[in-house]
Parts: structure tokens; sequence; C-alpha cells
């Protein structure tokens, strides 16, 4: 990767032990790409164009629980980031209220980094 | 604000066209034929669904809103390959719901300029129903 390559990004954290299927886990994680995106239309207008003109890049990574989860929520929130925390309604698969998927930017991708460094694709 | 006001407020018809009545939702077809890992399908599910939410915030704002307000309801089904793909967006085109494709740009996994995943909606369930009601949950 260049250093010169900061272009904006978001990433979607899954938690890896709800074992969610592959059409629950894309469900979710567009939910918080809708929800980020819309919080950060509010809030970095400019940003978020830029990301969408440089195709709205997206990732996914996993985390093993829940707790590395919300400890990822917390550090991004503490860099200025936008957040997202998916609530599941438990229709299906998971008990309601479950926490699934944490949305993080759009944000440059080097804040993004800072942050999910450790991450392994999902 | 008068009484007659009032009442014109709550008949006229709206600037960004009818307000849905019933439930909302928006569907994700994803393009099974190709072999995509779980990560992937939810970064492209992610694409659809942004470029559908501000696609809907466009041209049906008011369904957008009803949308979001109910809790984003979506759900994601899978088709044979992007033939089959192409026909729901014909159908669903047809029926005036709208469509989102997304192609990849294949920096992993797939060749460049697969269509990944379609969008329909946000639109009333029922409507949307029609085109997708022989599809299988992903």
């Amino acid at each position: 990767m260049s250093k010169s390559d900061d272009s904006p990004s978001m990433a979607l954290i899954v938690r890896k032990d709800l074992g969610l299927s592959a059409g629950k886990m894309a469900v979710q994680c567009s939910h918080a790409a809708v929800s980020c995106t819309m919080a950060s239309r509010k809030t970095n207008s400019r940003l978020m164009e830029r990301w969408l003109n440089g195709g709205a890049r997206k990732i996914c990574l996993k985390v093993d629980d829940l707790q590395s989860l919300q400890r990822l929520a917390g550090q991004a929130q503490a860099a200025g980031l936008v957040t997202h925390l998916v609530k599941d309604a438990g229709h299906t698969e998971v008990e309601p209220g479950t926490i699934t998927v944490l949305g993080i930017g759009p944000a440059p991708r080097r804040s993004i980094d800072a942050i999910t460094s450790q991450l392994k694709p999902y | 604000m008068g009484i007659r006001s009032i009442i014109h407020k709550m008949t006229a018809p709206s600037q960004y066209g009818e307000s849905p009545s019933g439930p909302v939702k928006l569907v994700l077809i994803v393009n099974n034929g190709l072999k995509m890992g779980k990560g992937k399908i939810a970064a492209q599910a992610g694409h659809a669904s942004v470029q559908a939410t501000l696609k809907a915030g466009e041209k049906s704002p008011l369904i957008l809103q009803s949308w979001l307000s109910s809790g984003q309801k979506k759900i994601c089904l899978k088709g044979d390959d992007a033939d089959h793909l192409l026909v729901l967006e014909k159908q669903a085109k047809e029926a005036g719901l709208l469509t989102s494709k997304i192609h990849d740009a294949g920096h992993t996994q797939i060749p460049s300029g697969s269509l990944t995943v379609l969008a329909i909606g946000p639109c009333q369930d029922e409507l949307v129903e029609k085109i997708t009601e022989n599809l299988k949950l992903l």
C-alpha cells in the first residue's frame, strides 16, 4: 500500500463468535454501512462525497467477540470517527438486541488502519 | 395555522410521490454463480444498500424515511448468475421500483466488472415480493 493512498474507506467489523450465515452477515453489514453513511452525511459531508466518488471502499473484518467489538468502537469514537453498532432485531438466528457488527467510517484510510490493522479480513 | 390549511396539508398529494402504505423493505440479491467469500458478499451488499439508500433519497424520500424509521428492513436472497439478476432488474424497473446494480472493481476474489449484487427498493413489501417470491434466502 502506498503512503499517498489515504482515500476514505469504511470498515465493517463482524463478530465471528455468532457464526452468522452469509445472508445474515450481508444484511447486518449493510445496516452498518447505511447507518454510517447517513450519519456522516450530517457530520462530514465532504468526506462522504469523496468516499463515494472514490468507489465507496469497504472492507469486512472479523473479531472474536463482543468485548473486542466494543473496545474498537471506543477507540474509533475517541479518534473522532463515525461509528455505528448494529443491534439485531433478532427475528432470526440470534437473540433480540445482540450486537453483531461495528461500522467505522467513512474516514481516511490511515485513521481506520490505525485502529483495525490487527484484524483479519472475514 | 387555520383548520383549512391543516386539512389541506393532510390531504394534499406530496411533492415527492406517495407515502408508502404498509411495511417497506430493501431486497439484496446476490449473484450466487460467483464464488465469493462471506466477507466479500457482505461488502458488496453494503455497497448496494448505500447506493439504494442514496438513490431513494433523491427519487422517493418519503419511502426512504419510512424505511429508515422502521428499522431498515433488509433481506438477502440468491440469484443464479448475472443474467438472472438482469432479468430481475428488468422486472423491477417495469414495476416502477428503484434498482441498484453493483459491479465489483475486482481487487480480490473475482474477475473485474462482475455483477455481484442487485438491490431492489426500498419499497413496499408486496411490490417487490411479486418479483422475488421464487428466490431462496442466502
